[in-house]
């Protein structure tokens, strides 16, 4: 990670280039001048900073595909962008490359409670879908932590997960039909209420596909109705072994939470230092929260059980929130665990690895061990019912010593990720950051099945360059 | 890029460096941010905004290039990105800095120099308000705005001229002659409020003037407050009286320089700041109070202006203490019920209330606590309107739009009257409902307090 120099100066589009973009979506909407170009060097991720050769803000499909075609008649590659929230510098471009960003495309084309769909533009953000469908008792499942900011494009990329998708599955579950542009500006539509058709499902390949197979410019997305209770429970525990060992306990009793969320120590000082303090206890090495929804009726028996659990791996005490707004709270914490680091470092590394659930207490010890080793401050935030981990690696960019241990560190625990039998990345995708240890987990033959799916939607390579697959064989083995 | 010019110039924001490193970018303020939102241009997001200060900050940006100052002055310095930030980042205090890299970068433009100059000089404000309050005497003002042509050319007379207008004070509420119809309600727009007393009060059995036992109170009078909303003024000390205040009149204050602030000014808000300060503070009272939220957050935030100053500094930051937003002296359990106000009113929330002073739930409880006033709610109640001071006729197409928005929104509600709590705001939504020939009325929360007092009878015989 850290700021190797771009491999490529940004180089200024001609003047007649600019006047063809500009006469697509105004002049207002594509941005040349270097100056105004460093506001989009980064993503989610800062250790990262690429400045792109231009940012175009298209409107409409049409837009956006009268713009692919122009860029691909010049040879120029494409980077889609939607809120910049992701972790894994996928928005980023290097300097030949053009953002092209779906901050204007942020309509509803049309909510069809009947059917319980909805079809969006993909600059929507993810909550406000959840707001215009409550009005008919429907919501979004998938909820990324980041969905008060994140859009339903970068969702359908990263195919997103969040809190509540142990019990509902994550973004590619919900998604049932796409408008795609692809590189030369070809609008192509997948799959689609009534369209199925048998076949191949290349719906279900373009979701998660980071931006490398083309733009998504319409999403069509399953509505849920809102579950008919919801309660919210919140352990403390003074180690946070324990509340691994809670987590196993409660899925081994076989009961399905919608979410299962730990914070560790660190993270709890940080939320509780911030504007959305929780109430949370600052001497506590762990915090559960254990949410159950569905129907009324067996909501109190599953709440029960759950915090017999807790009580007998240890919790210190165990709260249930009763009301709407202690609920909120109690979310607000966990979801702004990663904003609120800000109040403790200057910097952070959120790194995502995957292991089963069983290794999770084992994996936890070595990444704390990793941490002491660097002299590093570590704060886990983790979706804990499917084994998710973020570890935040905090830093101070100016320290070039620290960056270089967080470096080291970060690769260390993808290896024991690995290693668990778990994989580089749960729900942030690979995108600039995790290419270079994608043959940690996949194999030659793999990898070159992987570049063949690209080469189908993308076959001069111009859809989001230099993101998740290595370039050469060499590529990836070895961290900077 | 680092030479000497640039250093002079990016001082202010240097100085902040430490407050500038805990924004993350996670870009939860960017859906909160008014010109993001119309937007989508990053530049134009609190996240954009605070990039290019920190590119600024490490010499990778002049601080008098076009991009810097565009997206800066574009900014309306609304603080909505500021509560749903995670880090806390303060974002007004960054902005405060880089509008003061700004204004040292470059020639200020004639006519913000003007206003500038004109509310530095307590002579040359009075002067200014009463050739304004001549203007709007005279009775043309929203004529006049309503039938110039549309168009660039004489937007800003256009609508300055409605701001005038909608400065003036048409609240007049008539006690319904039947009070039993639903909902319903009559108003009468007149040309003055100053209360007749020649409204038959029901007798409430109660002395009409308290005892001043709540606590001495100064009130800040403000400029253009003093200027054009001198009926708002008043209105604030009778009901303060009414509920329980001692109200002390405080000579050589003035204006509280945000307008200066805000426009990158700081050497001359500092000297503003710092009148106000010695003046106040010789005043010995236990509050100090504002109706203007503007003004009240600018009070608020003098600590933190004068922090650098050794003569003043504890001063300013005991003054910004003691001072509270009027709602904040008035509402919740001790605040004294006047009579029924039949009307339909909605609420719009000020930004330099909600998003910097935190004040959400108290203005509706001023006006919660009025019998017989319904109260509707305003969809997106919390976002700017578009004034920001003069951002209107300085952006005249992003503000009409953000205006617009806010506009349709109040007329939507069906509401007869809209309050809020800061003359800039007043102005600006009243000059839109104005050209857009509606006939609804705009005024301050406590104007409606006052009335319903005055209809109960409280300041009888007095
Ligand atoms: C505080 C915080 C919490 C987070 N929590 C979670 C979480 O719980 N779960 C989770 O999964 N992620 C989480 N994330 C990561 C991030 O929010 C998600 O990856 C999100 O989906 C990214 O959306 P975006 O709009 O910001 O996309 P961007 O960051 O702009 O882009 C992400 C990728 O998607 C591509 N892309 C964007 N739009 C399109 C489009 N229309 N068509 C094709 N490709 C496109 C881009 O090229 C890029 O590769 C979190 C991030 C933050 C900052
Ligand atoms: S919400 Fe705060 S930390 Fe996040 S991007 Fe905005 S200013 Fe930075
Ligand atoms: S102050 Fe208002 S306009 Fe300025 S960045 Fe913050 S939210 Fe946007």
């Amino acid at each position: 990670m850290a700021d190797e120099p771009p491999s490529i100066l940004p180089d200024p589009l001609t003047k007649e280039l600019r006047d063809r973009l500009c006469g697509v979506v105004g002049d207002a909407w594509v941005i040349v001048d270097a100056d105004r170009l460093l506001a989009y060097e980064s993503d989610g991720l800062t250790a990262y900073r690429r400045t792109p050769r231009a940012v175009v803000l298209p409107k409409s499909t049409d837009e956006v595909s009268h713009v692919l075609s122009i860029l691909s008649q010049e040879g120029i590659p494409v980077v889609p962008r939607g809120a910049g929230t992701g972790l894994s510098g996928g928005a980023l471009a290097d300097g030949d490359a053009v953002v092209v960003g779906t901050a204007r495309m942020t309509s509803m084309l049309s909510l069809d409670p009947d059917n319980r769909l909805a079809r969006v533009q993909p600059g929507m953000i993810n909550a406000n879908l959840t707001k215009a469908a409550e009005p008919f008792g429907l919501y979004y499942a998938p909820d990324p932590s980041s969905q008060s900011a994140c859009t339903l494009g970068g969702n359908v990329a990263e195919n997103s997960g969040g809190p509540h998708c142990l019990k509902y599955g994550v973004t590619t579950r919900y998604v049932t039909g796409l408008t795609v542009v692809t590189y030369d500006g070809e609008i192509v539509e997948l799959g689609g209420f009534g369209r199925e058709r048998g076949g191949y499902d290349l719906l279900g390949v373009f979701v998660g596909s980071e931006g490398c197979f083309g733009i998504a410019t319409e999403i069509e997305v399953r509505l849920l109705p809102k579950p008919e209770g919801v309660r919210t429970l919140l352990a403390i525990f003074d180690r946070l072994e324990d509340a691994g060992t809670a987590v196993t306990e409660i899925m081994a009793e076989g009961l399905l939470p919608a979410a299962l969320e730990i914070i560790d120590g660190p993270t709890i000082r940080a939320v509780e230092a911030s504007v959305f303090a929780a109430g949370y206890p600052t001497d506590a090495e762990a915090a559960l929260v254990v949410e159950f929804d569905g129907i009324e009726a067996g909501l109190a028996g599953d709440v029960e059980r759950a915090v017999a659990q807790c009580s007998r791996a240890g919790a210190r005490e165990v709260r249930t929130a009763d009301s709407a707004e202690e609920r909120l709270a109690l979310w607000s914490g966990r979801k702004k665990a990663f904003g609120a680091m800000g109040q403790i470092a200057n910097d952070l590394m959120v790194q995502d690895g995957t292991v089963p659930r069983s290794k999770l207490t084992e994996v936890l010890g070595r990444i704390s061990e990793i941490g002491a080793r660097y002299d590093l401050t570590i704060a886990n935030v983790f979706h804990a019912g499917d084994g998710n981990l973020h570890p935040n690696l905090l830093f101070d960019r100016s320290n070039e010593d620290e960056v270089a241990r967080v470096n080291r560190a970060s690769k260390e625990i993808m290896a024991v990720c690995v290693e668990a039998g778990g994989t580089i990345t749960g729900e942030h995708g690979v995108g600039l950051d995790k290419r270079r240890y994608m043959s940690l987990v996949h194999g030659p033959d793999e990898l070159d099945a992987m570049r063949r799916i690209k080469w189908v939607f993308d076959p001069l390579g111009r859809m989001n360059p230099g993101k998740v697959l290595p370039d050469g064989p060499d590529d990836g083995k070895e961290a900077p | 890029m680092k030479n000497k010019s640039d250093t002079a110039l990016a001082a202010a924001l240097w100085a902040q460096e430490d407050r500038l490193a805990p924004c993350v970018h996670c870009g939860f303020c960017l859906p909160a941010c008014p010109t993001y939102v119309r937007l989508g241009d990053e530049n134009d997001s609190p996240r954009g905004r605070l990039h290019l200060m920190r590119a600024v900050v490490e010499g990778r940006l002049a601080p008098d290039s076009q991009a810097f100052q565009t997206h800066i002055d574009r900014c309306l310095g609304c603080r909505a990105c500021e509560p749903v930030c995670p880090s806390s980042v303060a974002y007004g205090v960054l902005l405060e800095a880089a509008r003061e890299s700004v204004f040292r970068a470059r020639k200020t433009p004639f006519a913000a120099r003007t206003l500038l100059a004109v509310f530095s000089s307590g002579v040359l404000t009075r002067w200014s308000m009463l050739l304004a309050r001549i203007v709007r005497g005279l009775g043309f003002a929203g004529f006049a705005a309503r039938s110039l042509p549309r168009g660039r050319t004489f937007h800003p007379v256009r609508f300055g001229l409605a701001m005038l207008e909608a400065s003036r004070g048409r609240l007049r509420l008539e006690q319904s002659s039947d009070s039993g119809a639903a909902g319903a309600s009559d108003y009468r727009a007149a040309g003055s409020a100053a209360p007749s007393g020649s409204v038959a009060a029901p007798s409430h059995g109660e002395t009409p003037w308290k005892d001043g036992s709540r606590g001495r109170v100064a009130m800040l009078r403000g400029c253009v407050q003093a200027g054009l909303f001198a009926r708002v003024n008043d209105a604030s000390e009778r009901v303060l009286r009414a509920n329980g205040y001692q109200v002390v009149e405080v000579r050589g204050q003035g204006c509280c320089g945000a307008l200066h602030t805000h426009a990158g000014d700081a050497v001359r808000a500092r000297e503003l700041a710092r009148a106000n300060v010695r003046a106040l503070a010789a005043a010995d009272v236990d509050f100090v109070a504002v109706n203007a939220a503007g003004c009240g957050a600018a009070l608020k935030e003098y600590g933190h202006l004068l922090e650098a100053d050794e003569e003043c500094g504890e001063a300013a930051a005991a003054l910004a203490d003691s001072t509270r937003d009027i709602s904040e002296l008035i509402a919740g359990e001790a605040g004294r019920v006047g009579a029924p106000l039949p009307a339909r009113v909605t609420y719009d929330a000020a930004c330099h209330l909600c998003h910097a002073q935190g004040l959400r739930e108290e203005p509706l409880m001023l006006l919660e606590a009025i019998p017989e006033l319904v109260v509707l709610p305003l969809r997106d109640a919390e976002e700017c309107c578009g004034g920001a001071g003069i951002y209107g006729i300085t952006h005249a197409e992003l503000g009409g739009e953000i205006g617009a928005d806010k506009i349709s929104a109040v007329v939507e509600t069906g509401a007869e009257i809209v309050a809020t709590g800061n003359p800039g705001c007043m102005m600006q939504i009243g000059a839109g409902l104005i050209l857009d020939e509606s006939d609804v009325i705009t005024c301050h929360p406590v104007e409606l307090l006052d009335e319903s007092y005055r209809r109960a009878g409280f300041y009888d015989g007095r």
